[in-house]
């Protein structure tokens, strides 16, 4: 069955400029074609053209003293092998990622598709907001880069009327910081409903700084500053962890639908933050 | 518009809808081996290799892979020149309806091509968008990793 | 135990390398030029009447051959259930009709020359619809006020369709309730089962059109090629001559296939328009459109005395068979038919059935057929029978299961939707399969242990099963053997192998009893013109009906060679004669002769005839399949996550004709059933409309789902079945449901009453409880 009947024509431009031209002239009837997979499982009739974005260049992971780039057009599977990402944050992003969806799809999805996508599928996208990552978008002369939540605070679908996301930056951590991430799927290779990662510094049993991401579909991921204050500063101990519980499970807030109720995603979110805590404190020893 | 591939070491051009997806350009000009129906990239079985790493074709736009390498189960072996896997499945009782199985067996290939001695653990997570409603998988992987050792003895 | 040569080997699946190597052909894997594809309008009301409907805009459309409706099919009412005839479903379906169901029932369809013109076409029908009250709910379509879902007065077989009955059972030995006053324990639960789906990863898919001669040959994903010609012969108003429903490679079916469900259609088209047509089922109306499995609630009212014994089992099942009855009466007797014999020690017995219309989507045959439903609650109410009276759940089973040489008066009792038949176990390892099982799970060392790590819990839980070989006298199935220059036979038969190895174990049965080898088999099945009649793949009867059919054509055959071999030797006593390895020889004289040999003389020279024979079987007997499962499982006692760990299947199939084959299907069955166990379920909403008709939403399990598997085959020899055989296909899928149930009660004590355990439904027992 053709599902995108409308869609007439392809380009697959050589250069950024080129494709944001394209994009431009489209009055909003042409996609950027990252993996594909949205465009092709959720078809928009208004597409009437494509710009495939895979000869841009873009499928890179490379790395530079203060960050590791990745290019918009890698995919998970991509960036789950790239030397580099082993070991950052012991390894703890790369496993993240290599539990999403299915290795045929991980095959797929690539950075960019996700980051554009946001407010479908939360699954990438609390990674990059407990990273702090920055995603680099291009107009076609600049490139700039925006902090994730700024990103987000724009309104994207005009953002992405004009500009392409090329990619986006990962600080390098060194070793007082550490990521944990956990979600909650129905079985394996599910889409989570819920979920949650963390990055914290922590030196002396201390925690000095960190970020919270959470995520729950069909809602968009946010960063739960509130929980973030109440852990700076804090010594982490099994108490703290125990409090952050609670604390997390009345302050969270949470999507709900008929796969899972509120409360339960309230009660799981405190779940996660305590146990990713106390991962931390087993890390540290 | 056109496109052109190389099928199994075939070259091989096509006329196709700028808006469809590999699948269904593969089973209209007759390559029926590709199965599948989703078409939501849920159930693996319109699995293929491009450039050798393993898609749904069902999820992958045709005129995105113009000039790729595309293989079906039938590039990897033949009924009278079987693919050691190929073998393998047959051997352990990994086949049953066999609908999920040329998407399966192709995954596993591109796994023992860059893994050539995996655990059951590797092989859970390579498999794992491979969807089987007859087997509950247990004998596919066996059929894995007896065709790892196979391969291993040099039984190409 | 006798010695085979090929029975209990493991013989390669015969088809599995060409399957593996994509040489296969499926129902799908052909096209013609000319072809119309079929594509259907459903109805957006669970129940409603159609008061017009205006198809000329979509008639006119270009490139559309035809638009049915009821207003121009025929009107035969009829069961989409392919059971053999008469059918015990009731007849209360049209191909069209005016009246719509449930949100899913067909409206109309467009057979046009793309798949494209024919959606397209359908959004040019104009339907008027008077919507009517809808009832989703079983209970609430029981009231008196609630809506009559079949009204119409042709409906004939369903037992009160005023009452939205149709189908109740009432089956009574002793008196149930003087043996609960007499018991010195009576425990009573329920546990409810959803709507879940099959999930062959092929759907539906049908391909018709005309041969040279003007007949309608059918190519169609079915479990019963023969019983589609017989109730589309009966549909289209044509005489059964006129059609030939070849079956070829199928992608799975489960039961799902067990049903009449596009091929009526399709075939009607190709008649009215003279042209092929094909109609392929997207996911969602496999989901919404097909068949599911019957939801049902299950009460179970135990009483025993203190030493343990049953006194009195009475089962209650509450059945929804959505907006059609097919499969209503026999899934609900199957229910308690392929349960309650398993404690025969009771004296009495109730068993009592009512299987409601709704306005939801239509149940039907799905592997274990209610069985896994009955065990769904009565195995966890044994459970909780032996916790009363403080004994373990192995001890209370072992004092009250069937043995060998006992009955049960179900048997007789309760048959497929009508009275069944007396059965005497010939075989049954039950007492073998607890002790394996539940040595190999490390029982003694694990059971009521609670092993705790943090907020998660170990528990482990087991359970007993039983189904069947075969609907005993229905089920019929014949094959046809001829011999070839090169001592190679074909074989013809009827049987429907879906992908279990039937045609695989068909072809070592002929060997076997021939003395060849399995590969000078050339097996072509499931063709209405070309093999003998076979009822088809379903009631477990591929290897015991099918299987036996074949035997007895073999048996036959050997007789014709040694008639022939007779008078070669000039002996007479065919005692002497050995078949072997290719050859016949006496072990009186020595004298050897080969098949090849005996081919060439009765083909070409002397006495010239074909070797060939028909063997038909039927049976009185359905020897029971047994089963014993163990599981162990982690709980999280915070989150409600239930993690199986290590999952035991000690099974009793007869002699395991292909062991790998065995394997499969008790592997196959049970993931099918741990996934029921843990998140299959279909979502509606207020309207009755499915959410999530997609493998996105709807969830079955991938290679990181499964447990540690071990099956255990425990060898026994069953007198009727071929060379010793009983089924495997359906039983082990009824046993996650109690198993984990028990489990979850071992780790924590506490009881989930619906199903799936999902997490959510876990936490909230957890909370009950506290
Ligand atoms: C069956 C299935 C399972 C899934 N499971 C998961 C899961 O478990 N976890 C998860 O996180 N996600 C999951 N996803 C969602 C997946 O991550 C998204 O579909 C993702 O957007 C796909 O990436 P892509 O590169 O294929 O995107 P595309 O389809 O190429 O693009 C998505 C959108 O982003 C735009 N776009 C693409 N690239 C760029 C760019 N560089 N700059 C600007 N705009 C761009 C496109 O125009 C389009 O609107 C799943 C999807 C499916 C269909
Ligand atoms: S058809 Fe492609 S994944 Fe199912
Ligand atoms: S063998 Fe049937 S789906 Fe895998």
């Amino acid at each position: 069955m053709l599902k995108l009947k409308n869609v007439k024509s392809c380009f697959t431009p050589n250069s950024i400029q080129e494709a944001i031209d394209m994009l431009k002239k489209s009055d909003g009837k042409a996609a950027l074609v990252g993996g594909g997979l949205d465009i092709t499982v959720f078809p928009n009739p208004i597409i009437e053209q494509f710009i495939f974005l895979n000869k841009l260049g873009l499928t890179y992971i490379r790395e530079d003293e203060e960050n590791i780039k990745i290019g918009a057009t890698s995919t998970i599977t991509d960036i789950a092998k790239a030397p580099v990402m082993q070991n950052y944050l012991k390894g703890n992003v790369k496993i993240a990622l290599a539990e999403i969806a299915s290795e045929l799809l991980r095959n797929q999805i690539t950075i960019g598709g996700s980051i554009a996508r946001h407010h479908f599928y939360s699954d990438i996208i609390p990674a990059l907001y407990a990273l702090r990552a920055t995603i680099m978008v291009s107009d076609g002369e600049l490139i700039e880069g925006f902090f994730v939540d700024d990103f987000y605070r724009n309104d994207l679908k005009t953002l992405m009327e004009t500009c392409i996301v090329v990619g986006v930056h990962l600080n390098k951590y060194d070793d007082s910081f550490q990521f944990g991430l956990k979600r909650f799927v129905r079985n394996a290779t599910d889409i989570a409903l819920l979920n949650m990662a963390i990055l914290a510094q922590i030196e002396e049993g201390v925690i000095k700084d960190v970020s919270i991401s959470v995520g729950s579909r069909p809602g968009p991921a946010y960063r739960f500053e509130q929980g973030e204050a109440f852990l700076r500063g804090e010594k982490l101990t099994e108490v703290l962890a125990k409090d952050f519980e609670s604390f997390t499970k009345s302050n969270v807030d949470v999507a709900k639908d008929m796969r899972l109720s509120k409360e339960y995603r309230q009660h799981l979110a405190g779940i996660y933050a305590k146990e990713i805590l106390l991962d931390f404190i087993g890390g540290v020893r | 518009m056109k496109v052109c591939y190389s099928i199994n070491g075939k070259k091989k051009e096509f006329e196709i809808n700028a808006g469809e997806v590999l699948l269904d350009v593969l089973r209209r000009n007759g390559y029926f081996e590709v199965k599948g129906n989703c078409y939501m990239g849920t159930c693996g079985a319109c699995t293929v290799l491009i450039d050798g790493l393993p898609y749904t074709s069902c999820t992958m736009l045709a005129a995105k892979v113009d000039g790729s390498e595309i293989t079906t189960i039938k590039g990897i072996g033949t009924l009278q020149n079987p693919h050691p896997l190929q073998k393998a499945f047959v051997e352990k009782g990994a086949v049953q309806c066999g609908f999920c199985t040329p998407g399966t067996i192709l995954v596993a290939y591109a796994l023992l091509k860059n893994n050539p001695d995996p655990t059951d653990d590797d092989i859970k997570k390579m498999l794992d968008g491979n969807l089987c409603r007859c087997t509950g998988y247990v004998q596919q992987i066996e059929a894995v990793k007896l065709a790892a050792k196979m391969l291993k003895k040099g039984d190409e | 135990m006798k010695d085979f040569k090929h029975i209990g080997t493991n013989t390669g699946k015969i088809d599995a390398l060409s399957l593996a190597t994509g040489q296969s052909m499926f129902v799908d894997d052909i096209s013609f030029p000319d072809m119309l594809q079929l594509k259907f309008l459903y109805s957006p009301h669970a129940h409603a009447i159609i008061e017009d409907i205006d198809t000329t805009l979509a008639e006119k459309y270009p490139g559309v051959g035809m638009v049915l409706t009821y207003k121009n099919t025929s009107r035969v009412i009829h069961t989409t259930a392919g059971q053999g005839w008469p059918e015990p479903s009731p007849y209360d379906t049209y191909m069209f009709n005016r009246k719509m169901r449930y949100i899913g029932d067909r409206v109309a369809a467009v057979a046009a020359e793309t798949e494209e013109i024919a959606q397209e076409a359908l959004k040019l029908i104009k339907v008027q619809y008077k919507v009517l009250p809808a009832v989703l709910d079983m209970e609430d379509a029981m009231k008196d006020e609630a809506p009559i879902i079949h009204d119409e007065p042709e409906v004939k077989g369903a037992y009160d369709p005023k009452r939205n009955l149709a189908a109740h059972i009432l089956v009574k030995v002793g008196d149930v309730e003087k043996g609960f006053a007499e018991s010195d324990v009576v425990v009573e639960d329920t546990f409810e089962v959803p709507y879940a789906q099959h999930c062959p990863i092929e759907p539906h898919v049908t391909i018709t059109y005309l041969d040279e001669y003007g007949r309608i040959v059918i190519r169609t994903s079915t479990q019963v090629p023969f019983h589609v010609r017989r109730i589309v012969a009966q549909v289209l108003d044509i005489p059964v001559q006129k059609i030939r429903v070849i079956k070829p490679r199928i992608g799975g079916g489960f039961g799902v296939k067990q049903e009449i469900i596009l091929e009526d259609v399709c075939a009607y088209v190709t008649m009215k328009t003279g042209k092929p047509t094909r109609a392929l089922y997207t996911r969602e109306e496999e989901f919404v459109s097909s068949r599911t499995r019957h939801q049902m609630k299950v009460n179970v009212k135990i009483g025993a005395k203190k030493d343990g014994t049953f006194n009195a089992v009475k089962m209650y099942v509450l059945s929804n068979t959505g907006a059609y009855g097919t499969h209503a009466l026999t899934v609900a007797s199957n229910a308690g038919s392929k349960t309650l014999p398993l404690y025969n020690k009771a004296p009495n017995v109730e068993y009592i059935a009512d299987v409601i219309y709704t306005n939801l989507p239509i149940a039907g045959a799905y592997r274990g057929y209610g069985a896994t439903q009955g065990y769904a609650c009565l195995e966890q109410v044994v459970d909780e029978v032996a916790h009363k009276l403080e004994l373990t759940p192995l001890e209370i089973r072992q004092k009250n299961h069937i043995k060998s040489g006992e009955t049960s008066p179900i048997f007789r009792a309760l048959g497929e939707g009508r009275e069944g038949v007396t059965q005497y176990m010939q075989s049954c390892a039950l007492d073998e399969l607890i002790e394996k099982g539940a040595k190999e799970i490390g029982w003694l060392e694990k059971y009521g242990k609670k092993t705790r790590n943090g907020s998660k819990v170990r528990g482990i839980g087991m359970s007993i099963h039983m189904q069947g070989s075969a609907i005993p006298l229905v089920d019929m199935g014949a094959a046809t053997l001829k011999m070839n220059e090169d001592a190679s036979f074909n074989l013809m038969y009827g049987g429907t192998d879906l992908g279990t190895g039937l045609d695989t174990i068909a072809a070592q049965i002929v060997a076997e009893t021939l003395g060849i080898k399995p590969e000078q088999v050339i097996v072509y099945a499931a063709d209405t013109d070309l093999t003998p009649f076979d009822v088809g793949a379903y009631a477990s009867s591929g290897t015991f009906i099918s299987g036996g059919a074949v035997l007895r054509a073999a048996m036959k055959i050997r007789e014709q060679i040694f008639e022939v071999v007779r008078e070669m030797f000039g002996e007479y006593d065919a005692r002497d004669f050995v078949l072997e390895d290719g050859k016949v020889t006496s072990k009186k004289t020595g004298k050897s002769v080969t098949l090849s040999e005996i081919a060439y003389q009765t083909l070409y020279v002397k006495n010239q005839h074909q070797i060939a024979a028909t063997g038909s079987m039927v049976s009185p007997y359905s020897p029971p399949p047994f089963a014993a499962h163990f599981v162990e499982i982690e709980v999280d006692e915070e989150t409600g996550i239930i993690t199986p760990i290590k999952y035991v299947t000690a099974v009793d199939c007869g002699t395991p004709l292909n062991p790998e084959l065995v394997r499969g299907q008790i592997i196959g069955a049970l993931v099918n059933g741990l996934s029921y166990a843990l998140f299959e379920e279909y979502k509606f909403t207020d309207s009755g409309r499915m959410i999530g008709s997609n493998f996105m939403e709807y969830r079955i399990p991938s290679t990181r789902d499964i447990p540690e598997i071990v099956p255990i085959i425990v060898r026994t020899y069953e007198p009727t079945g071929p060379y010793g055989a009983k089924s495997v296909a359906e039983i082990n899928i009824n046993g996650p449901i109690p198993a984990i149930g028990n489990a979850l009660y071992d780790a924590i004590g506490v009881r989930v009453h619906k199903v799936p355990y999902i997490p959510e439904r876990v936490l909230e027992a957890i909370r009950n409880k506290k």
